[in-house]
């Protein structure tokens, strides 16, 4: 049907243009030092965090969550966390590496994964 | 007792096999008693798997922790009615679940359609039982709920966030909508398959689509409602693929549902209606897919997931399946009957066809694209806010229009008809415009549309219910409420429409108002010290702790003022649980009853010296959306309430072929 | 033999006899044949279709006239060519009940 067909088309050249400058890659801290620019960082908590997220900033270790070399980067987040943020979660964080290698965020852009349920907790 | 429960799904998997392939025998040989035993054992399937259900249910209520799968959803100290939600709060009880609710509705749908459509339900029979074996056998040999282990002490206790009313009646909803659209594809396949492409598959399955589809959008608004109150992080909606997951076979079968009024009145756009209808179950499928299989996370999850590939491989026999019988019947499904117009009743409806489907499209994209460029590039992206927002704002304000569907003429419109129907509701809606600029909605142009377009939407409806009655009294003389009664039970399908049109809309203005204008402040006080938002003075007073029934209640407790005059107390904190060891967000919300805002406190972080962070959020009209749920409700049970003289002309309609079977049977 | 054991496998043999049941109760049938609407049923079944549109168009258009959602010159533009239609649907039904009354009803019924 030409109806259809016109609206695929035109669902095409909308989804080509603004994806075309949305989507940020998903990566883990092993491949962090490939990319710039504004990332979305996924990994698992390890050590103790410090610092206090709603001040100065909150510091913690995200390392791979997956591979035989696993790579650690430290985050430094400001702004809401998950209830359900704690050592040995997987986590997701939106943000760019700085120049001393420390990963800073955008504030508030955590979002966790629970392990044996289906939902992701937000922020 | 699990020894049972494995007996009964393997009895279930038999007998669906067995429907499979005897309904498909039956149908293509012309069979009469095959067919009849491919029905039975369709039906029969319904009640091997109710034993299995009863099973796992008593496993439960008896903490019996030798199947895995209870200890790993409950503990001894868990509520009673948590413990029969832990049922489905795993991925083994959430498929039981989907077939005890597939199978039900297939015996339910053969059983009660047997007499008027007996050529529709020898099709019908295997394209349901085919279901039921993709299910049944994930349940058998892939993710069997009656897994044993050494019996523990306890068992691991239920996700703390799923403690609660809502997460008890969310995914029971949310099944009851998505299996429910299995039976309008199957009597769509069923027509397909035997060449009848009349329009009876659509008048049985009427009633069927308007329930599952009524009630995956409750499910979804509970889902919305526990994201509000429970997760407490300000919203309700987070286009997080499993919501989205529910949200596209919603929109696909609201297209579809519209899309049905057209075949009925006018013979059109039949191709669209058994396209419509394969979306919308495949999409279900899909959303089953994608909140059961981890696939979300990222395609590594999915592979490692047993469950994944199987699921895939369905949904991809169901699409292949649906496309080809569309294809085969394409000659049949070609109409005569052209558009007209493209002003006319017609055109609207094919109008709201194409932005329902687009928005269903994009937001599908938009969930599958990072699953998709991992696979295809190696790298996983991540689809942010602005991409749904942006086609959100695209599809959805022209969609509010749509609603007026019903007022514009069929055939041909023309330009003075219109002007008599939409000249007030246009005029009202600019005033409103106006009088909101003049208010400060101008601060969100997407927000002033929406409600723009709410208004005229809503004048509309109300023109109708006015003209309606006024119609009926200048012919009747009835008083008001009579006319107004009358007139509603006389076209039940049309004013329920509107009802739920208005809903609708209601739903519109309460996500514009709490999206587009919502306020929010944070900061760290101590005792004693104040934020202000809004019309509103938060002053943090006192931190409290108590022991609750499985958790430590946190509060920290904070006065409300508005303009000179206290408001009460509000209090918002965390509960620590020290069985499941997680800490839960607990927000206060004080809901205004006159504006229907929302006064919403986060406490965010509470430290040791006492102090508390605070994320305090204004959320103007918010509270419009639950409402709407309940017009939603009212509206389609309108809609759905037995018609005597529509019943009696369809059994018309039918009998007379009936009569002529009876008479052929016997000869 | 636990008793679950035995429940469960009551459970097949029921499963077994209701897929028998129809095969038990008619051991040797006049007639297996699935009745399917042959080509004039079909036909019939489509024209009452057409018949009930056009009558419900009739019906509505009427309606969204007194209503006031059309205007008089609108409805004067379109109530004859429903009422066409209406008329025409009614007659090819007389046509067709007409035509089946009077001749042989086959029998299409696919056979054993």
């Amino acid at each position: 049907m030409i109806a259809l067909s016109v609206a695929a088309v035109l669902a095409v050249f909308l989804l080509y243009t603004s994806l075309a400058g949305g989507g940020t890659p998903s990566v883990a801290p092993s491949e962090l030092a490939a990319k710039t620019g504004e990332v979305s960082l996924a990994g698992r908590v390890v050590g103790t965090p410090t610092g206090d997220p709603h001040g100065a900033g909150m510091r913690f270790v995200l390392q791979d969550i997956e591979g035989e070399q696993k790579q650690r980067v430290t985050v430094l987040y400001k702004g809401s966390v998950p209830d359900l943020f704690r050592t040995g979660r997987d986590v997701v964080v939106t943000g760019t590496q700085r120049a001393d290698g420390t990963f800073v965020t955008t504030p508030g852009s955590m979002i966790t994964k629970c392990p044996s349920k289906y939902q992701a907790a937000k922020s | 007792m699990a020894e049972l429960g494995r007996a009964a799904l393997i009895v279930t998997l038999g007998l669906s096999l067995y429907a499979l392939a005897a309904g498909g025998a039956a149908a293509a040989l012309g069979r009469r008693r095959l067919a009849l035993s491919a029905r039975n054992a369709l039906v029969a399937s319904f009640f091997s798997t109710l034993v299995a259900t009863s099973v796992l249910v008593a496993g439960f209520l008896r903490d019996d922790f030798s199947l895995a799968y209870v200890a790993g959803h409950s503990s001894r100290a868990l509520p009673l009615p948590y413990k029969i939600s832990a049922f489905w709060g795993g991925q083994e009880g959430s498929l039981l679940l989907w077939l005890l609710v597939l199978t039900a509705y297939s015996a339910l749908a053969v059983w009660l359609a047997r007499k008027r459509a007996r050529d529709l339900v020898v099709w019908v029979t295997p394209v349901l039982a085919g279901i039921a074996v993709g299910f049944s056998w994930l349940l058998v040999a892939v993710s069997s709920p009656f897994d044993t282990i050494p019996a523990a002490a306890d068992g691991n206790g239920l996700n703390p966030s799923l403690q609660n009313p809502y997460m008890v009646a969310h995914p029971v909803f949310l099944y009851l909508g998505y299996v429910g659209l299995a039976v309008p594809f199957a009597f769509a396949m069923g027509a397909l398959l035997s060449g009848r492409t009349d329009e009876r598959w659509i008048v049985t399955t009427r009633r069927w689509t308007i329930v599952a589809w009524t009630a995956l959008g409750i499910g979804q608004l509970l889902g919305a409602h526990w994201a509000y109150q429970e997760v407490g992080w300000g919203g309700y909606y987070a286009w997080d693929p499993v919501e989205n997951a529910a949200l596209m076979p919603w929109l696909a079968a609201t297209a579809f549902l519209h899309s049905v009024m057209i075949q009925e009145k006018r013979g059109m756009l039949r191709v669209w209606n058994v396209t419509l209808v394969s979306l919308a179950f495949c999409l279900s499928l899909f959303g089953t897919f994608l909140t059961r299989s981890g696939v979300v996370s990222s395609i590594h999850s999915f592979t490692q997931s047993a469950i994944g590939p199987w699921f895939l491989g369905f949904i991809v026999v169901a699409v292949v399946f649906s496309v080809t019988m569309i294809w085969l019947r394409l000659p049949q499904l070609r109409t005569s009957a052209r558009l007209e117009s493209l002003v006319s009743r017609e055109a609207t409806f094919l109008y709201n066809n194409l932005l329902l489907v687009a928005l269903c499209l994009t937001i599908l994209w938009g969930t599958a694209w990072p699953i998709l460029s991992e696979a295809v590039r190696g790298e996983s992206v991540v689809v942010g806010r602005p991409y749904y927002d942006f086609f959100l704002r695209i599809f959805g304000l022209p969609l509010l229009l749509m609603g007026i569907g019903p007022l514009v003429a069929w055939r041909r419109a023309s330009l003075r008809g219109l002007g008599r129907v939409f000249a007030w509701p246009a005029c009202i809606a600019l005033a409103v415009g106006l009088v909101l600029i003049l208010l400060g909605s101008g601060s969100s142009i997407p927000g002033l549309v929406a409600y723009t377009f709410s208004a005229f939407v809503l004048a509309t409806i109300g023109q109708e219910f006015v003209r309606g009655t006024s119609g009926r009294r200048a012919l009747t003389g009835e008083s008001v409420p009579t006319a107004f009664g009358r007139l509603i039970g006389r076209n039940r399908r049309r004013y329920g429409g509107y009802v739920v049109h208005a809903s609708i809309v209601l739903l519109a203005i309460g996500v514009a108002g709490s999206s587009a204008y919502d306020s929010v402040v944070e900061g760290k006080l101590a005792r004693g010290q104040s934020l202000a938002v809004g019309d509103y003075r938060l002053t943090y007073r006192d931190l409290t702790e108590r022991e609750g029934a499985n958790a430590t209640e946190i509060r920290a407790v904070l006065d409300v003022r508005r303009g000179g005059d206290s408001l009460g107390t509000i209090q918002a904190g965390k509960n620590a649980y020290s069985v499941e060891q997680q800490v839960s967000n607990e927000v206060g919300i004080r809901s205004d009853p006159l504006t229907g805002e929302d006064l919403f406190v986060i406490a965010e972080q509470v430290n040791d010296d006492g102090t508390v962070f605070f994320r305090i959020f204004v959320k103007p009209l918010v509270n419009l959306i639950w409402l709407a749920g309940l017009v939603f409700v009212l509206g389609s049970l309108i809609t759905l309430w037995p018609d005597a003289r529509e019943e009696r002309r369809l059994a018309s309609r039918y009998a007379s072929e009936r009569e002529r079977t009876e008479r052929t049977a016997t000869t | 033999m636990s008793v679950w054991l035995l429940l469960a496998a009551a459970l097949v043999v029921g499963g077994v006899v209701v897929v028998a049941l129809p095969f038990l109760r008619e051991p040797a049938p006049e007639s297996d044949a699935l009745h399917e609407l042959d080509a004039a049923e079909r036909e019939r079944l489509d024209a009452e279709e057409e018949r009930d549109r056009a009558l419900a168009a009739l019906k509505e258009l009427e309606a969204d006239h007194r209503a006031g959602r059309i205007s008089d010159e609108d409805y004067r533009a379109v109530v004859g060519v429903v009422r066409r239609d209406a008329a025409e649907a009614l007659r090819a039904l007389d046509r067709l009940r007409a035509g089946s009354a009077g001749g042989t009803r086959k029998d299409t019924a696919k056979t054993a």
